[in-house]
């Protein structure tokens, strides 16, 4: 079991510890979430408290595992507190992503885009042991293939500018 | 109309099919789109690290910034992440759904119509939340439907989730989503996100998966069949 550093979720999340503080324990997100859909019984409200006062959260966690980010909490909650960032960031910081989720970033890494074939590649063992061979006919209908192509990156001067989430959502 | 048009990683790859329709589209509406230059990957759902996934949809803006104002993003996760990374709202960031109103459809040169036809609009969650990125009419594709005669069912499911993020980490999690979907609705699946699409074609058995650019071409009389 890895530990979190509580301050780099609020780092990568773009929330302070103080922001949670406003939760109202109503469990309206608890109440929609999707991950309630299948049967798993959880609470987002919990996992915030969790961060707040700084206990330790799993990896293995339902809602660290499973979150689909519909943003359905994030949309009912009162302060639109948006939990599937906060999960995101938890997944990132305990280095629990799967290999599908680091072919990913290493596509956007290497080249800038994101290209299908090499994710695949990458992803292989997993996808070969989850069956989802027999589901290729059914996405390669509409596949075209293209060659990489290296995007160009430049300084950005729109960047976040510490933007908070839970300000933007109030105003 | 002049727009800038991001299309995204998936609009190149596995979902060219909506990139053609949203182009093809978007002409007969007379909007002409210009692909924004050298753009990169937005970050989709990947990014763990807010300021970072901002940090590289704000660079796509860079590059937008000499040539438009107004860009039309199909992909819902390109259109949310945009628009989270425009904070000073200086651009004008448009889905392709947001292009079609009463009006424009009306201006449609319908060669055929969906008479006795049963669709099933389906939205997903990007589209319809959260708040501030979302888009503002929440009614288009029924809209649309309803315009050229065709019939609506699972209006209460449109905006539950597929799971499509979960597709390729656990499989069962889209598989009982999409199940439940598809099983409180009837007819023909329309859809605009290539999440969505992916899963529910994936998941959906004996039902049509379709974009509704299949659909308008369909009625403009571009695509022979749905």
């Amino acid at each position: 079991m890895n530990e979190i550093d509580h301050e780099i979720i609020f780092k990568y999340t773009g929330y302070r510890r103080a922001d949670f503080s406003v939760c109202l324990g109503c469990k309206i997100c608890a109440s929609v979430c999707t991950v309630n859909d299948l049967e798993l019984n959880v609470n987002p409200q919990e996992l915030l408290m969790k961060l707040f006062v700084g206990e330790i959260i799993e990896g293995d966690h339902p809602l660290v595992r499973y979150c689909t980010s519909c943003y359905r909490c994030a949309s009912a909650c009162p302060w639109q507190i948006r939990i599937p960032e906060v999960v995101r960031a938890l997944k990132e910081s305990l280095g629990i992503e799967a290999r599908f989720e680091k072919a990913f970033k290493k596509c956007i890494n290497i080249w800038g885009r994101v290209y299908e074939p090499f994710v695949v590649v990458m992803a292989a063992p997993d996808l070969l042991k989850g069956g989802y061979i027999k589901y290729m006919p059914k996405w390669m209908e509409y596949a075209g293939f293209h060659l990489p192509h290296k995007v160009k990156r430049v300084s950005s001067s729109k960047t976040s500018k510490g933007l908070n989430p839970t300000e933007e959502g109030r105003s | 109309m002049e727009y800038g048009y991001y299309p995204g990683c998936s609009l190149t790859g596995s979902a060219k099919r909506l990139d053609r329709g949203v182009r093809q589209v978007c002409k007969k509406l007379g909007h002409s789109l210009t692909e924004i230059p050298d753009w990169n990957c937005c970050g989709a759902l990947e990014y763990g690290n807010r300021n970072e996934l901002l940090s590289i949809s704000g660079e796509n803006l860079t590059k937008a910034q000499a040539m438009c104002k107004e860009i039309v993003v199909p992909c819902p996760a390109c259109y949310k992440n945009l628009k989270d990374a425009d904070s000073d709202k200086s651009f004008n960031i448009l889905s392709p759904l947001e292009l079609l109103n009463a009006e424009n459809l009306s201006q449609i040169e319908q060669k055929r119509d969906l008479k006795d036809k049963v669709f099933f609009p389906y939205y997903g969650c990007l589209l319809m939340r959260p708040e501030g990125s979302a888009i503002k009419n929440k009614n288009i594709m029924e809209d649309t439907i309803s315009a050229f005669g065709g019939d609506v069912d699972g209006e209460k499911m449109k905006d539950r989730c597929c799971g499509g993020n979960q597709l390729f980490l656990n499989k069962w999690v889209t598989e009982k989503l999409s199940t439940l979907i598809l099983g409180k609705s009837k007819g023909t699946v329309v859809v605009f996100c290539p999440f969505c699409h992916m899963a529910m074609k994936t998941f959906a058995v004996g039902r049509k998966v379709i974009y509704l650019t299949d659909l308008l071409l369909y009625v403009m009389g571009e695509n022979k069949s749905l």
